[in-house]
């Protein structure tokens, strides 16, 4: 008996010393500066029978935030970052009014992209499994409120994010996709005037 | 004598019925209330109006909200969780409340059944006036990844009208509930707020809560600061505690420094401990006046405790009228007796009772409750002086061989000889002459200043606290509102609508920042069935979203429900989780219709509303500030005519013992006498204000105490004088002290008493007759 709880332990101490945890993921995608490659985003909706999809392009900076550029069929630039979410309108970047829901959202969205867990681990429950190569992310959110609009998000991933779903509450759910992006070292001019202004 | 052995037994027979009924009163505790503002007076709205401040000012007086700062977020959101957790589990509040948990499932039913009601003005125009750019807006909504948290799923919301109403619920607001905590968020450059809204069981204005609320505000205070944070409160329970705070400090200030001053003073002029057994008057007199206040009123204020605290100095003249007969007997070979000074001196005493009344009640007469309060006050309680200065006191003082000091009898006899010689040089005219010159110049100088700032002490720490807050939170109601009448619900929705139009305008002109209207929650009827014939057209411009694949059957379908549902009448949609906002905006049906109100936030400038509403029937601003200072100002003019009546009642007093022309005398001494102090306050740059008329008011009825003696003359004039001057101090010390008040308005009484009754004091020896001068000198 004791020796098969002396076993049983090792086991677990092994699993534990293999198995990819969360700080590794998040050192994992903290570790390119800039990530930038196209985006697609569907909505499914229960009463369509196909998917409402966006095509874009994304810019992430480790240090300045996340550059959002829908393109297709809507033309819209965001821009996330500690101040909040701002967007691109003729005469320059607006600053969205900052206590808004979307504002929270997109702090969220902010956090899943760059793996930081210990923002996500007040709001959900997480769950990793997989490995480094082919990693899944579970989400299901801890509070009253949240609970009420999301019932769970789901992120896939490798080296970098490459899906991201949102499961809501009302059966609705998107999937974001970003199936081809590209880490990188530094951010061109254009991306860099963006950030700063 | 036989009334001087049933006197005394008739007196405590008396004092023993009102110790019983003070008892009775105090059974509970103590009956002081420690609101101010309901000193102020009723405001002449009839009863909707009353019962709509009523509503308006209730949250004010029992909420409580804290703002607890801290850099970190969660640090913020753990504190306010630990707080209000303490606070819950208190039993000291009848709510705490620091985050929502909303039922989303009913407040998306809500919004489903009710969108069209509740759609914003902006947004009604979109659709009535460019139903292309709406259904435009819609469809790229649908793509936008961050388009905003909508509470309706698309499949319901085509239209996006459903958003369009969501967004506009929590107008302007900065306040957020964090989406993981429920914990409503302020965020700051390097602060995140968090806010917790608390109400005081009960009302705010009761003796025992208030205190107990700051110190439990003083605590958390203390237990925040230690984590690192920071601590914002405002609400009028902690002005409450504040102003009572205060007024328990002042009234044990200047009753207690009045009390011992008397007593020194009478140490130091009669040399005999049983003299103090004279203080007896005072502490009567603070009982009888409290216990017919509670009889009457229910309660007594702490501002009438605080003014009245000064009744000290006159309640502790009335012994002084015989007590300082024993210096006219010390020279004497029989001695002072306590009953035979009292028979010489009752007819003064009696009139000095009966002008000291005729001054008091006349400011039962002032429109305002504060002052009928102190009237009463103040007449019961000499009463009470006087019948215990008349019958316990003489039996009490049986007996006693004063020694009065004979010091203090050759000042007064030196004082009245400089002043005969003074007269010989120069004679009384151009000395009289002199003093109207002073009191012309003083007058040109003087200016008036009404402001209900004046009743409310300051609490700059309070106040700044209650600025930071308005600042943060964006909401900053305003004592004005408007009450709309209407026959009907309908009615009050149409009307409301309409007012809210104009009130848009001031919004854009930025005289407001917002306002908060029955008709945002409930559309009226003609705004629906214009929507609707609206979107009857709607098909017309969808064609964008039937691009993106949505199925006709769908959008027609939205729009079949959207035409047909029933919107909520007024009375569910208050009663439905949307409506908690507005609930306090509806008054009911009453007999003559109903009654809805419109609260404004931001306002800048009162007076920019009052041409907005011109036209509108059944809309009326209220505004009470504008309302008391307008107010105040008549009051003055009603005020000046009271003092004149009074004069005319203590003239036709006087003129029974005096006849006319001495009871003029008597009367026009201490008329002069307030008109010098007046002078003084211009010339010390003081605003005369309406309590330093009322102050003057009363000089005319205490400082003709000071003429009567004089003229009475019993004992000789430097007698009379010393008793006159004992009389005065004693005034000046109880008076004078009123000046230390935070209250503005308690402060200005003193200094206007104060100064009268120095001129009194002086221009009494011109109420002795000749013939009086001439008994002086064979004395001498």
């Amino acid at each position: 008996m004791k020796r098969l709880l002396a076993g049983l332990g090792f086991w677990l101490l092994s699993q534990n010393a293999l198995a990819f945890d969360l700080d590794q993921l998040s050192a994992q995608l903290a570790e390119p500066a800039v990530v930038r490659g196209p985006l697609i985003q569907e909505k499914h909706l229960r009463a369509l029978p196909q998917p409402l999809t966006s095509r874009g392009q994304f810019v992430l900076s480790r240090d300045l935030g996340l550059l959002w550029r829908l393109q297709s069929p809507l033309k819209q630039d965001y821009r996330i970052d500690s101040q909040g979410i701002a967007k691109r309108t003729p005469s320059g970047w607006q600053q969205q009014p900052g206590q808004d829901v979307a504002a929270q959202q997109s702090r969220l969205f902010l956090a899943v992209l760059k793996g930081d867990h210990s923002g996500l681990a007040r709001d959900f429950e997480l769950q990793l499994s997989g490995t480094a190569d082919a990693w899944q992310l579970r989400l299901v959110p801890n509070s009253v409120l949240l609970k009420q609009i999301f019932s769970r998000i789901q992120i896939d991933g490798g080296a970098l994010v490459q899906r991201i779903e949102l499961h809501e509450t009302q059966g609705d759910h998107s999937v974001l996709r970003l199936p081809e992006s590209q880490a990188g070292d530094a951010l061109s001019e254009q991306e860099r005037r963006d950030f700063a202004q | 004598m036989l009334s001087e052995r049933w006197l005394p037994r008739g007196f405590l027979l008396l004092l023993a019925a009102l110790l019983a009924l003070a008892a009775w009163q105090w059974r509970n505790g103590p009956p002081v209330a420690a609101d101010m503002l309901a000193l102020l007076p009723a405001g002449n709205g009839d009863e909707l109006v009353q019962q709509a401040e009523q509503r308006m000012q209730e949250p004010l007086n029992r909420d409580l909200l804290l703002l607890i700062g801290h850099p970190q977020r969660d640090q913020a959101i753990a504190l306010v969780q630990q707080v209000g957790k303490q606070w819950r589990g208190s039993g000291r509040f009848a709510q705490v409340q620091w985050s929502v948990d909303n039922d989303l499932a009913a407040l998306r039913d809500y919004l489903r059944s009710n969108r069209l009601s509740l759609l914003p003005t902006a947004d009604r125009q979109l659709l009535l006036e460019q139903p292309q750019q709406l259904i435009e807006q819609r469809a790229a909504q649908l793509f936008d990844t961050f388009a905003g948290f909508s509470l309706l799923p698309i499949e319901q919301d085509w239209l996006g009208l459903g958003l369009r109403a969501q967004q506009a619920l929590n107008p302007g607001s900065r306040i957020q509930a964090d989406l993981s905590s429920g914990a409503l968020l302020l965020e700051e450059p390097g602060m995140t707020w968090a806010l917790l809204r608390a109400s005081a069981q009960g009302s705010a204005f009761d003796m025992q809560e208030p205190p107990l609320i700051a110190a439990q505000v003083a605590a958390t205070r203390t237990q925040i600061e230690t984590a690192g944070g920071q601590l914002l409160a405002a609400g009028g329970v902690l002005y409450a505690a504040a102003g009572q705070a205060k007024a328990t400090r002042e009234i044990s200030l200047i009753g207690g420094g009045a009390t011992l001053g008397t007593l020194l003073l009478l140490l130091l002029a009669f040399r005999r401990v049983r003299v103090l057994v004279s203080l007896l008057p005072i502490g009567m007199a603070l009982l009888a006046g409290c216990t017919a206040c509670v009889l009457v009123f229910g309660q007594i204020n702490a501002l009438t405790l605080v003014l009245g605290a000064s009744l000290v100095g006159v309640a502790a003249d009335y012994p002084q009228h015989y007590l300082s007969k024993s210096w006219s007997n010390a020279e004497g070979s029989e001695g002072w007796s306590s009953w035979g000074a009292l028979r010489a001196t009752l007819p003064g005493l009696s009139l000095s009772l009966g002008t000291n009344l005729i001054g008091y009640l006349a400011l039962a007469f002032t429109p305002f409750p504060a002052l009928t309060q102190v009237a009463l006050f103040s007449a019961a309680g000499l009463i009470a002086a006087y019948l215990c200065s008349v019958c316990l006191l003489p039996a009490w003082l049986r007996g006693l061989q004063l020694s009065p000091s004979p010091q203090l009898l050759s000042l007064s006899q030196r004082l009245l000889a400089g002043r005969v010689r003074l007269l010989a040089k120069i004679g009384s005219a151009p000395l009289l002459a002199l003093l109207l010159l002073f009191c012309a110049g003083g007058l040109w100088q003087l200016h008036t200043q009404n402001d209900l700032r004046q009743w409310l002490g300051q609490e700059p720490q309070l106040l700044a606290e209650a600025q930071r807050i308005a600042e943060l939170t964006g909401q900053q109601p305003t004592s004005q509102f408007f009450l709309v009448r209407a026959a009907n619900p309908q009615q009050l929705l149409e009307r409301q609508a309409a007012l809210s139009q104009r009130l848009d305008q001031a919004v854009q002109n930025g005289q407001l920042r917002d306002y908060r209207a029955l008709s945002q929650l409930v559309a009226p009827d003609s705004q629906l069935q214009e929507l609707r014939a609206a979107l009857g057209a709607l098909p017309q411009h969808w064609q964008p979203l039937l691009d993106l694949g949505i199925p006709p059957a769908a959008l027609h379908n939205e729009l079949l429900e959207l035409q047909q549902n029933n919107q909520a009448s007024l009375e569910q949609a208050l009663a439905s989780p949307l409506g908690e906002a507005w609930r306090p905006l509806w008054l009911g049906a009453n007999t003559e219709g109903v009654a809805g109100l419109v609260s404004l936030q931001g306002l800048s400038n009162s007076a920019e509303l009052k041409p907005l509403i011109e036209d509108m029937p059944g809309v009326q601003l209220v505004d009470r500030i504008s309302e008391l200072n307008a107010l105040f100002s008549a009051t003055q003019l009603s005020a000046a005519e009271l003092k004149f009546i009074s004069s005319v009642a203590i003239l036709l007093l006087l003129c029974l013992p005096f006849g006319l022309g001495g009871a003029l005398r008597v009367v026009c001494l201490p008329l002069l006498a307030a008109l010098a102090a007046l002078a003084c306050l211009g010339w010390l740059g003081q605003p005369l204000t309406l309590f330093s008329l009322f102050g003057l008011l009363l000089i005319t009825a205490i400082g003709v105490d000071y003429a009567i003696l004089m003229r009475e003359n019993i004992g000789g004039p430097a007698v009379s004088l010393l008793g006159t001057l004992l009389s005065a101090l004693t005034s000046w010390l109880s008076f004078g002290l009123l000046l230390i008040s935070d209250t503005p308005a308690i402060a200005n009484f003193g200094l206007a008493i104060s100064l009268g009754l120095l001129f009194c004091f002086l221009l009494a020896p011109w109420a002795g007759t000749r013939p009086a001068t001439d008994k002086q000198a064979q004395t001498l």
